[in-house]
């Protein structure tokens, strides 16, 4: 878990294929711990963990509603490690979460601006006084839509 | 991807109740509100508010559904259940839903004060049982909102309203239902034990009601075919009954007057 992660550079689109609008898709996001807001920086130079809305590389937020922490024995919280197709019951509490942040207007500048290729950053604010060392989630994709 | 959902809202055979606006609340229907939660949190046993809140979260299971394409109709089912649970105690009554674009106050009036004429105001905090606590000194709910300010806008809302995909629109409401979660702090700020402060029903209303005004304006749209038939467990009901709200007997408006009619001689 951690407070602020940066991507690897991720391709952008050409500049010659046009399109309506643009996700940032986070799949496979952890909400086992404490609610947290996920604010999401692209080209993100500069950006440090107090970074906010008001930075010129802001390109939007999500919400994770955390179970904040395991209330039962061990292995309770423990996500099973193959999904068996004719297994009825619900899924596992702590099923990683997808989130979606449209950032069609910031993908759209850094076209116009050259860019080939972006880095994101996420950083992590808690809820309360809870620690910010919150963050884990598998990929993040850009999708763009025509 | 295939799709269902109800074709237009359809009148129920019986005139319908309505959910309202917490700040539109007349003195009565707060009194009525303030009496149904004071009754549901008098009692002990599973008709109780403990009970209840305890579904959501603490103690486990923990059984609210986040995440997954049944955030929407499970959480419809629980206000609908715990609304017939008010209506045992009080006839009538109905949730409020809490409407957090509105910035002029944050948390509305109904559920901020502590005391109502000299008495303490059942929608303000709760206690919460042994078994529903994260540690044994938190015996009742508590709040910590943030500035009114940084609550989500109308603007962010019918953004969203025009997403037309529901996968999509689910979760982005999602996401914003968590923030309104996490602005308001305290113990509505986490997962096993939100559901016990009262703000919390008022809360899952609005969402609610956003997915009602979503499905008026997408005809043809929504949960797919394939999650249908599930169980929305622990209650006795699956996602196709919670499709049409006027056939769960209720109906969103900001505001309700009414007058009697000559009767039927």
């Amino acid at each position: 878990m951690v407070e602020k992660f940066t991507t690897d550079a991720i391709e952008l689109p050409p500049r010659d294929r046009p399109f309506k609008r643009a996700d940032l898709l986070f799949y496979g996001l952890d909400h086992s711990g404490p609610s947290y807001e996920g604010r999401v920086f692209i080209d993100p130079r500069g950006v440090g963990k107090a970074a906010d809305s008001t930075h010129r590389a802001y390109a939007g937020r999500f919400y994770i509603f955390g179970h904040g922490g395991c209330f039962g024995e061990v292995g309770h919280c423990d996500l099973p490690s193959d999904a068996d197709p004719f297994d009825l019951r619900p899924s596992h509490q702590l099923e990683p979460a997808t989130r979606i942040v449209t950032v069609t207007d910031t993908v759209r500048d850094l076209l116009e601006r050259g860019a080939e290729t972006a880095k994101v950053t996420v950083v992590a604010r808690s809820e309360g006084r809870a620690p910010n060392d919150v963050l884990a989630f598998e990929t993040v994709r850009l999708a763009t839509y025509a | 991807m295939s799709s269902v959902s109800p074709a237009a809202p359809r009148l129920a055979p019986r005139p319908l109740r309505h959910r309202r606006s917490a700040r539109r609340l007349t003195a009565g229907q707060q009194a009525d509100l303030r009496r149904a939660i004071a009754e549901v949190q008098a009692i002990g046993d599973d008709r109780g508010y403990q009970r209840w809140a305890g579904i959501h979260g603490l103690p486990l299971p923990i059984s609210c559904v986040h995440g997954d394409e049944l955030f929407l109709p499970w959480h419809r089912a629980y206000l609908y259940l715990f609304e017939k649970a008010l209506q045992d105690r009080v006839p009538g009554v109905t949730l409020p839903w809490w409407d957090w674009t509105n910035h002029t106050e944050g948390i509305p009036g109904p559920y901020a004060r502590k005391n109502v004429e000299g008495k303490k105001n059942s929608l303000y905090d709760s206690p919460i049982q042994p078994s529903g606590r994260e540690n044994p000194r938190q015996t009742r709910t508590s709040r910590e909102p943030e500035d009114a300010d940084s609550l989500p806008s109308a603007a962010e809302i019918e953004r969203l309203l025009a997403e037309e995909d529901y996968l999509t629109f689910q979760n982005g409401l999602e996401s914003i239902h968590a923030g309104v979660h996490l602005w308001t702090g305290g113990t509505m700020g986490r997962v096993p034990t939100a559901a016990y402060d009262p703000l919390f029903w008022a809360h899952h209303c609005m969402i609610d009601r956003l997915w009602y005004l979503w499905q008026l304006r997408n005809n043809g749209a929504g949960v797919p075919a394939s999650q249908l038939d599930r169980a929305l467990a622990p209650f006795p009901m699956t996602v196709r009954q919670t499709l049409e709200i006027t056939q769960l007997g209720y109906d969103y408006a900001a505001s309700t007057a009414a007058a009697k009619g000559p009767g039927r001689g």
